[in-house]
Order: C-alpha cells, then structure tokens, then sequence
C-alpha cells in the first residue's frame, strides 16, 4: 500500500472509537468465536424458484462476527481489496452497532457494496489475507457477509445515504457499458464534479450483474438499488444505444465528450468447435442466462422463452457453468450435469457454488469431455458423444492438463446443452476504433497506471481489459480509470 | 527425353522429389518457391499433437505475467488450449487452401500424432480443406517397458483405421520409424489396411553428450547422406511386397542417393536436410541428374527403372543379409 493510504489507515485507526472498541474485548476471546455461517434456504425448496439463496445475516450474527475482527495495526485484508475497502473500519462500525456508518464507509470506496457482499470471491481476496487465516490457520473473518449486511441493513432501513457531489465542473464524460468497471467509474467522476452519461447497449442497465448473474444469487432489485443512487447523484443512463454502432466515438466526441471509458465487458461466447454444436438446443451460457435473467424468457408468456430441458448437459467448471445449471435445474430439469474435463479441485467455480449446486442435486461428471452432438430430424440435440479423461503434467498454472482416455467413449441423452467455457472481449468498439492497440487475447491494451489506451482521452477497465474477471476487478479498474480521466481532463483544460 | 513423371499415392508428379515435411514447407511463400524450384510435390509442416498444449502453456504463460489479463480462476483461460487448437488448426487450414490456390503441384497435408482421439475430426477437416493427400507421421518412440510391443503395434493400426473411417477422399500415408521388431511384417500389414502409401523412414530426436558441461545436447536436426543406406536395405526387401506405394525419405541429399532409392522401388522420395544445407537449387540439381542417367541409361519412363533393383520376393532376406554380413566384415572381424 501506498505510505499516503498506510498513514490515512493509521490516523483513522488511531480514532478513539476504534481505541476503545479495541480494548472492550482482548483478543483471545475474539477469536475464540467461530465464523459465522450464512444462513441459506433449503436446497429442495430453492432449486424450485429464484428466490436468493443466500438470506444474510441477522443483526446479532453481524455484530458476533464483527467482534472476531482484530482491528489489526497492519489490516492485511485490504491489500488484497481491488478498491481498497477500508475493511476494519467499516466492521468496526458495525461491532459499534452503527450499521448506517459502516454502509457509509464501505461506499466511500464502493460504488456497489450490496453487490459485492454477495459476487465478490472475499476468499481468494480479502479474507485470504486475513490475519486468521494468514497467522492462526483459522477461518476469515467473514468479510464479505459483513460487507452485504451492512449494505442491506441501510438500503432495508430507507435511510440510503447518497455521497456528497462536488460542484460541476463543466467537463463531459461518456462511459461505454454499465457494467460493474463502468458504474465505479461513473461512480467517482460524479462525485468530482464530472458530466457523466453512461451509454448501454441493452434495455437494462447493470450489464453482467443483470444478464450474467442469476436472480437467486444476485436479486435484480439489488442492483437497481445501486443504480438508482447513481441517478439520484447525477449520473445520465442511455439505454439501447451500441457505441460503435448507434454512434461513433469521433459523433460523441462532437457533443462535447471530452474523455471516455470503455468498460463494454466481454459478451463474446467461447465454443468448443466440435461436431454438431450448431444444433438447436444448444446455447452459450451468455444466450442462456441472458434470455432467462434479462428478458423473462422463463415465462411462457414472453415472446421470447427458453427452450427448457429435461436433460440438461453444462459444458464447463466456472461459476457460470453453475449459474447456467442451477437455472436449468430451477426451470424444471429433471437431470441437470455438469460435464467437465479436470477434476473437482481444478475447477475456477467458487467454492460455495459447487457446493450450493451439489446441495441442489446436480450431477457432476468430472473429468468427461464431450466431442460430439447428435440431433433428430428436426436438427434438436439429442444425444452427445463424450470421453473419459484423466490428469496428465501440470500446465503452466500448476493444474494438471486434462488427458484423453482412449476408448473410453460414451453417449449420453440430452435435450439442452449450454456451453460455458469462457468469453472472449466484445469486439464491436474494438473493431470500430481500429487505431485501438489489442493485445494477443483480443484485450484492450491500457497502461496499468491510468487504464489510459493507446487512444489519448480513452480509457477502459474490466473485461475489456482483463478478459473475464470478477466483479470487483472490474470496479477496480473503473475507480483507477477515473482518476486517469480526471488527471487527464485537467491537464487538457491547463493546456 | 526422359519422362520423370510419376505416380505417388494415385496423385500425379511431374517428378519424384519431395519437398518433405519442415519448416521449409511451413508458409506459403517457401511452398511457392518449392514448385518454382521443381519439386514434384509438397509435405506440409506437420502439426504435432503435442504443438496444442505447448503453445497453450506458452500462451498462459505470458497472460501470467501481464498483470491485466485476469489468470486466477478464468473460465476463458481454463479453455485455452481449446482456443489454440482452434487458431493453429485454422491456420493450418489457411495454408492448404492457399498453396492449393497457388500452386499447381500435389499437395500433401501431415500430421504428426502419438493418439487417434481428436486429430481424426481434423483429418476431415484437411480432407475438406482441399489437400490432395494426408501423411500420418506417427512418432512413438516407446521407453515404457510396460508396454509390450504388440500393444504399440496395435496402436498404429487404430489411429490408421479411425483415420481412415473419416477420411474417404483423398489418399492417405503413413510415415514410421524402423524401429519394429519385425518391420516387414509391420509395413506390409499397415499397407493392407487400405493407405496408399508408406513413407520410410521418420526421424527422431537424436541424442548426445557434452562430457564437459555433463549435459545431454542434440546431434543436429538435419540428416547425413550414411543414413540412407538403412532406407535403402528396407526399400529393397519391402518393394513388390507392399499393398500400398513406398516413399523414401532420410539420408537422400543428390541426385544419385534419389536414383538409388527410385531402383530400390520408391516411388517417390522425400528430401529435407539437403534443402536446408545446399539450398533450394539442389531440387533442380537432384532431377536433373536423374533425367541424366535415365538418358545415359535410356530409360524413357521412371516406371522403367522403379524397383529394378529389388530384392526378389521368394528371396530370404534373413539369409542374404547374412551371407553379406559375413562377406564384408570377414576381414575385419
């Protein structure tokens, strides 16, 4: 961490709510308690509807967990924090039992808490670098329920603060997407005193959280919380317009844009390229979770419904093979699989997923790979191909590569495949801005710095950049990116 | 003057000489100046299985060390190798089409492969691509000694006939090592299974010592012209035999190691190492002393001069190569 941060971190610790906080319990008896478990529904009730799984914690589970929190002199959690949440002071706060404060704090530095508590992967982040886990072998402090209760404590209590904006500075920014490094980025240049529109190319703003993310793992509502405070702090939504379609860089430029962020996520669906995936009945994850979270397509009575299987085959291991799957079995799968080629430990899906998705009763066939797709006459999929694997020497990253068995093929009955084996960078501003510097993944290139392109007064941040990231790198990249746009902007005007 | 066409596989060559398969065959531009030169044919690069997860770890290799590109549970980047196959084999396909555009002589697609799982979808798509032919190079160099000798057998005649199963419209080879313990047997059972070529022989990585720095090196990549003789002592017993054409490759680096092999009974021979270390020129050098000696010898046609020096089918090998054994090494053993 920067000295500047470290010294800030210091002097607020130094406060004597915190002092006194610290010494009402010694530090044996804090962590002498044990994490909390997030309260869930029950795995036969849940995987019938959409309701959110996770159901948050209680007043006395926050303030119990918040007590195990040490306050520590050198608070490790936040180095591992892409918007470097002031982490002891918002638990803190809620230890102190004022709830509004710690929502408050969290969004000095958060545009979308409520979000985060419930996306982020806190536990290869800030509860990785936790001191319990760091020094005691123990369980974190559960950072990222406490982060979501907060959050949910103030937005239930109608008291929803909405952070102070500076006066305006006349300068016009455009943000290209509305996903989570879009809506940071928005987020911060609003309350410098920016002109921000943000320009979605969906009816929905949100981006991935409201067409990737399912209902039951992040409620829309929640999300529109969120934005709805954006609104209320000045920030302009364009819904439906395609930056690079509807109008060009060079035409927002002529309305007086002075500097833009690209944060348009990566939408383009990876295949594998095998026989027969053309066949009807058979989706990228994007299709599938955008049909059903964003147009209601799980409703017969839209235009645009589902095609619902009994036998649902999920290509894939990440979190979004387990939203993909989790959907299905909610839309009445009566067998829905995951089919993967490594084994369970390799899997990129969090841990909670995997386990919410077995609770659920999905199968897991690990270590199968399909190869080939079958349809009836009518060009349905039917019956898939697939072959046992087995592990062979560790890849680059450590993970053994998965290997062929020969002979060990076999055929399986399904009615829905769903294809989700990653995403690649949405190309259309790419490709309409050919000056754009991209790097061998189809990435925009930045300096790492200010998210600044190769494009002077073009920043981008998120997938676009990292190429399918979480949530809060994204926001990360958005919070960096405004304080590049606002570094650039003035510069430009001293000029 | 002598007619040096050909017959190799059922295709038609202008002459017999191969420009086999390395990185000389690997772009467009090196195929071009390989048909300006006078080569018969062409054996593209061949993709090795191997080539994938390679470059996949290479590629995720670098996207490690860039600190925007997300590594640490990317669903894209759990795939990727699935993304290289895709690009390498794209581009692969890119160059057939290409070289077919652009050239007129046969061109011959190869694979390298040690499994017959996935390469067998794109041997279709080679097929489709518009290759005139397909090698199958399939290097095994077994050290486990867990597998016995008929299973590593077994395993050729898999990917042969699972290749073979898809793959209906263009003729198909395959390129072996000499390392069977009956390779008579061997070639003459693969030529049965319905290939219309076997290219003799591969080569492998050749090993050796630096006793200074006691680390294991390379011999070189390129081939001698002693090597030829193994060729030769196999193309003489197999001709005749075989159910399918024979090609000869390794060791042939001038004009008369090419005829040698041509009367041995190849019906078309592959050249690498002597393009690499004399130059492209050496193709014209090589079919100009052939057309030279079949002039000299007044041989019209190369069907006149194939195989005129192999063995006699109802010959014993076994004792042959004895009785000579015996006559050239008598006076030093």
């Amino acid at each position: 961490m920067a000295e500047q941060v470290q010294e800030y971190l210091k002097v607020e610790r130094q406060q004597p709510w915190r002092e006194e906080l610290r010494k009402a319990m010694k530090a044996k008896e804090r962590t002498d308690i044990t994490r909390v478990k997030m309260p869930e529904e029950d795995p036969h009730f849940r995987a019938t509807n959409s309701n959110e799984v996770n159901l948050g914690l209680t007043k006395e589970m926050a303030l119990q967990e918040a007590r195990r929190c040490l306050d520590c002199a050198n608070p490790t959690c936040i180095t591992g924090c892409p918007v470097n949440i002031n982490i002891p002071k918002f638990i803190k706060r809620i230890e102190q039992g004022d709830f509004l404060d710690a929502a408050r704090v969290l969004k000095d530095t958060n545009t979308l808490p409520a979000v985060c508590g419930r996306v982020c992967p806190q536990e290869v982040q800030c509860e990785v670098n936790c001191f319990y886990v760091q020094k005691l072998g123990k369980e974190a402090v559960a950072i990222g329920h406490l982060e979501r209760f907060a959050a949910d404590y103030e937005r239930d209590s109608g008291n929803i603060s909405v952070p102070e904006v500076a006066e305006k500075n006349g300068a016009k920014v455009a943000v290209i997407g509305s996903g989570p490094s879009g809506l940071a980025v928005a987020g911060d240049l609003i309350k410098w005193g920016y002109d921000v529109t943000v320009f979605e190319a969906l009816h929905e703003i949100g981006g991935v959280l409201k067409y990737g993310i399912p209902e039951f793992r992040l409620p829309n509502v929640i999300v529109d919380v969120e934005i709805d405070n954006l609104r209320r702090m000045g920030v302009k939504f364009e819904t439906n317009f395609i930056v690079g379609k509807t109008a060009g860089i060079e035409e927002l430029k002529s309305e007086g844009f002075e500097a833009f962020f690209i944060g348009s996520g990566a939408g383009l669906p990876n295949f594998m390229n095998i026989p027969g995936e053309n066949y009807t009945g058979i989706f990228s994850s994007n299709e599938y979770l955008t049909r059903v979270n964003l147009m209601n397509a799980s409703n017969d009575e839209y235009d645009t419904p589902v095609y619902s299987g009994n036998h649902v085959a999920v290509i894939g291991g990440g979190n979004t093979a387990m939203d993909s799957v989790r959907t299905a079995k909610r839309l009445g799968a009566e067998k829905a699989m995951i089919i993967y080629r490594r084994s369970l430990e390799e899997m990129p899906a969090r841990v909670e997923e995997v386990k919410h998705a077995m609770e659920e009763g999905v199968e897991f066939l690990n270590l199968n790979n399909p190869l080939e797709y079958y349809a009836d006459e009518r060009g349905q999929v039917n019956r898939m191909k697939v072959q046992k694997m087995e592990l062979g020497e560790p890849d680059s990253s450590g993970r053994r590569r998965p290997v062929p068995l020969e002979g060990s093929e076999y055929f399986i009955d399904v009615d829905t495949v769903i294809v989700a084996i990653g995403v690649s960078p949405n190309p259309i501003i790419p490709s309409s801005m050919p000056e754009l510097e991209m790097s061998d993944w189809g990435t925009i290139k930045v300096n790492k710095e200010t998210m600044e392109s190769s494009v002077p007064g073009v920043f981008a941040g998120g997938d676009i950049v990292r190429g399918g990231a979480t949530v809060i790198l994204a926001m990360g990249d958005g919070r960096k990116a405004a304080r590049g746009i606002d570094e650039y902007v003035k510069a430009r005007k001293k000029k | 003057m002598a007619d040096l066409t050909t017959r190799y596989m059922g295709l038609s060559l202008r002459n017999p000489l191969i420009a086999g398969s390395s990185g000389l065959t690997s772009s467009i531009d090196n195929i071009v100046e390989l048909e300006k030169a006078g080569a018969g044919a062409v054996v593209l690069k061949s993709l090795f299985e191997e080539q994938i997860a390679i470059e996949a770890n290479a590629s995720l290799k670098k996207a490690e060390n860039n600190d925007l590109i997300y590594t640490g549970k990317s669903e894209a980047l759990d795939y990727i190798d699935l993304k290289i196959r895709e690009e390498t084999l794209s581009g692969y396909l890119g160059l057939i089409r290409e070289a077919k555009q652009r050239t007129v002589i046969p061109v011959i697609a190869s694979i390298n492969c040690v499994t017959s799982s996935d390469w067998i979808t794109f041997a279709t798509e080679v097929e489709k691509a518009g290759a005139d032919a397909l090698e199958l190079n399939i290097a095994i160099m077994h050290a486990d000694h867990e597998i016995g000798s008929e299973e590593v057998e077994a395993r050729y005649f898999e990917i042969v006939s699972k290749v073979l199963s898809t793959v209906k419209n263009i003729p198909v080879a395959v390129k072996i090592s000499p390392y069977f313990t009956n390779l008579a047997h061997m070639v003459i059972k693969l030529s049965e299974t319905g290939i219309k070529g076997i290219v003799m022989f591969n080569r492998f990585y050749s090993p050796d010592i630096d006793i200074n720095t006691l680390t294991e090196k390379s011999t070189g990549t390129l081939s001698n012209p002693s090597e030829a003789a193994n060729v030769l002592r196999w193309m003489t017993i197999l001709a005749g035999r075989t159910g399918c054409d024979l090609a000869a490759s390794t060791g042939i680096h001038d004009g008369t190691a090419m005829i040698k092999q041509l009367l041995a009974g190849a019906s078309a021979v592959q050249v690498v190492s002597s393009i690499y270390r004399n130059g492209i020129e050496v193709i014209s050098s090589m079919t100009g002393d052939l057309e030279k000696y079949m002039e000299k010898n007044r041989y019209n046609y190369i069907d006149q001069l194939k195989g005129k020096l192999k063995r006699d089918e109802n010959s014993n090998v076994a004792a042959f190569e004895r009785i000579q054994f015996m006559k050239y090494f008598s006076e030093i053993v």
